[in-house]
């Protein structure tokens, strides 16, 4: 959909959510 | 009479509580074809369709009742575990959350008739907190229209199926293998566009700590957090600076992101 709209450079993270967590990195909560 | 056909008429039943089982579970049976042919023998009178139903329909709860248990005890979790075994690369999380929010429970009455949402639906029905009662009344119904409508389909074109099915007596000891090596190749084929599928993703990923680097660089790529509001719900965290995307608003909320500007997407 992104790509459609123009959008070139346009990559998923490995993982998701879950993998940036396990990873260690931050992340901060929503509302 | 050690035939194909001799061994369907014998364990037909069975055969077809294994068979929607192992394919409801995520293995890549399809379980149409036998449910489809044990309609055409049960209307010659060889098989009874009420066993052949609530044999399928007994199956398939059992199936997706076990996916329901690990859906409310490991949550989104266990959607990644039943990916990677459906073989179903058009089973995408994010679609299959999406498309359970927007119809709940009553989803389930057709989810066994859309490729890779039928393995799909009762975890999330678990992670999502569905009532068991309400889960077990829905998935019955739609295992009996999915069961209901093969049988019908065999009955009412019992004629062909009784020619194949001869085609198939007539080749003795070789109706196995060829039935085996039909199995073989639709098994096959899955695996390898499964496969094809993977290799895209994999090429086209970013790894977490590359788009750490990004940050910490000062590089601003634009993150998007493509979650449902399910999934966002059931995990209220996200990645700093990342933007919430709402499928019906993406225009306003990409409106002065420059189309050449690196984005990465994620969901759970």
């Amino acid at each position: 959909m992104l790509i459609d709209k123009g959008y070139t450079r346009v990559r998923p993270l490995a993982g998701g959510l879950d993998g940036w967590i396990d990873a260690g990195f931050p992340v901060e909560a929503i509302e | 009479m050690n035939s194909l056909v001799h061994y369907v008429l014998v364990y037909g039943v069975p055969l077809i509580f294994l068979n929607v089982l192992l394919e409801q579970l995520g293995a890549p049976v399809p379980a149409v074809p036998a449910l489809i042919v044990a309609g055409a023998l049960s209307r010659d009178g060889k098989l009874s369709s009420t066993q052949v139903l609530l044999a399928a329909i007994f199956a398939s709860l059992i199936a997706d009742y076990l996916w329901f248990r690990l859906g409310r005890r490991f949550g989104y979790r266990i959607l990644r575990t039943l990916c990677r075994i459906s073989l179903s690369p058009d089973s995408c999380v994010r679609e299959t959350e999406a498309r359970f929010e927007r119809w709940g429970l009553k989803s389930l009455l057709i989810a066994k008739f859309v490729p890779g949402f039928s393995t799909v639906a009762p975890p999330l029905a678990g992670a999502s907190g569905s009532s068991t009662l309400a889960f077990l009344t829905y998935d019955g119904i739609g295992a009996l229209l999915w069961a209901g409508s093969a049988v019908a389909a065999g009955r009412a074109f019992h004629h062909a199926i009784d020619r194949v099915l001869a085609g198939l007596e007539n080749l003795g000891g070789w109706a196995l293998l060829v039935v085996g090596s039909l199995l073989a190749l639709a098994i096959g084929l899955k695996w390898a566009q499964r496969a094809h599928f993977i290799k895209q993703l994999r090429l086209a990923r970013i790894e977490p700590h590359e788009l750490k680097e990004m940050i910490d660089r000062g590089d601003f790529p634009i993150v998007l957090d493509v979650r449902s509001p399910g999934g966002r719900k059931n995990n209220p965290r996200a990645i700093p600076t990342a933007i919430l995307l709402q499928k019906e608003s993406i225009d306003t909320q990409l409106g002065d992101v420059a189309p050449h500007r690196e984005v990465v997407l994620y969901c759970t």
